[in-house]
């Protein structure tokens, strides 16, 4: 966090707010809504109490109880706890509350890398591909590079290029000056390392 | 405030699963013997020849007339929760319109979809970007937005950041007449060929 308004010439610009540091709250991580499992669960919780409402209502209005809750309270009653089906009811039923658990306490959106804000009220983020289609753009410039593969990671940037001129040392030098410089000038909060791989396109 | 909702509620039905399946398995497995588990009196579940509910059980309260009017009750309070929940997740809340302060006293109504457009028109004449998305949320006197913004090829994210910052959000602030404006920006990028500019 300390070469924050370098930019190289870029008027400051990408400095914006400066010495914004880690304790800014747009530093941090994006939080999913969890709108999918929410609804899912809702959607669950709804139709088995609605189901159940229903038809407890119709008992009590001397209508004879649906054919599946006859059916569910006999086999509640009847199947042992040491069945296959409960077995593999009841490990189910771990899997998926671990999961829903999982879904609840991490944060999710991976694919969205938080940028450094300029003031308090402004939050940003990037997508890692947007990142990665940046960056790529900025290998490309490098004389010497004839194709180039960038990944953004969530704490690294790996790039795979390919030079078909010039010494492959002086490339992969000038491809990772280039992607340091690249990376600090998207104005990530948390700036990812580089690593570089240069090599020759295969024979035709 | 929907994300706390989601995610407290997610997890209790998470917590909730969890905790039968793994009863029902103490159960089935016969642990409470084999590891010696030493659990309470109340433990409905006793060994693999237990069944999930029994006879007894499901018609254990069944004679008292307090029982079914609170079991009616109980379903009904949870479908109702459930409706809302659900629907909560489907439902966009745009704000509509948001209060201006005229600072003479006065107050004026300013549509949000007006200020919405009026800032997305800006950002998308802003150099570099290729398309802009802008949600005004939360409430009238305190609103937020949230800007999606499309990146054209070879525009620096950094930089249009902080001209979205300068320009186009500055005079959604002051036209808004708030001094705080929460918002939210996503970057994204337009696909694109690589191509060689030297």
């Amino acid at each position: 966090m300390s070469g924050i308004e370098g930019g190289g010439g870029g008027g400051g610009i990408e400095g914006g707010g400066g010495e914004a540091g880690g304790g800014v709250p747009g530093a941090r991580r994006f939080w999913a809504v969890r709108r999918v499992p929410a609804f899912l669960v809702a959607a669950v919780v709804l139709g088995a109490a609605g189901l159940l409402l229903y038809d407890v209502a119709a008992v009590r209005a001397h209508r004879p109880a649906m054919e599946w809750r006859r059916r569910l309270a006999h086999e509640l009653a009847t199947r042992p706890l040491g069945d296959g089906w409960v077995v593999g009811g009841a490990v189910v039923a771990v899997v998926v509350g671990l999961w829903l658990v999982l879904l609840a306490v991490t944060p999710g959106l991976r694919s969205v890398l938080p940028m450094r804000p300029g003031r308090a009220d402004l939050r940003a983020g990037i997508d890692r591909r947007a990142a990665a289609l940046v960056l790529r753009d900025r290998a490309m410039e490098v004389s010497g590079v004839q194709s180039v593969r960038v990944k953004v990671g969530r704490h690294r940037v790996n790039v795979r290029a390919q030079s078909h001129f010039r010494d492959l040392d002086d490339v992969r030098a000038d491809v990772k000056g280039v992607m340091v410089e690249g990376v600090r000038k998207l104005g990530l909060a948390r700036e990812p390392g580089v690593s570089v791989r240069v090599g020759r396109p295969a024979k035709k | 405030m929907l994300k706390g909702v989601n995610r407290v509620l997610v997890g209790a039905a998470g917590v909730v699963l969890v905790g039968l399946g793994a009863a029902v398995l103490v159960g089935s497995l016969d642990l409470q013997r084999r590891w010696g588990l030493t659990l309470p009196s109340a433990w409905p579940f006793d060994g693999p020849r237990d069944v999930l509910l029994s006879r007894a059980a499901q018609t254990k309260w069944r004679g008292e007339g307090w029982w079914w009017p609170a079991v009616i009750a109980g379903l009904g309070v949870v479908v109702l929760l459930a409706l809302w929940w659900l629907l909560a997740q489907v439902r966009r809340r745009r704000l509509r319109e948001l209060v201006v302060d005229c600072g003479d006293g006065e107050e004026a109504v300013l549509r949000g979809r007006a200020l919405e457009e009026a800032v997305c028109a800006e950002a998308e004449a802003q150099e570099g970007v290729e398309r802009a998305l802008v949600a005004l949320l939360g409430r009238r006197t305190a609103p937020e937005a949230r800007v999606g913004l499309t990146l054209a090829p070879h525009a620096s994210p950094a930089v249009a950041l902080s001209r979205l910052d300068g320009e186009a959000l500055e005079h959604a602030r002051v036209s808004a007449g708030v001094g705080r404006l929460p918002v939210e920006v996503r970057v994204r990028a337009v696909r694109h060929r690589a191509e060689r500019v030297g």
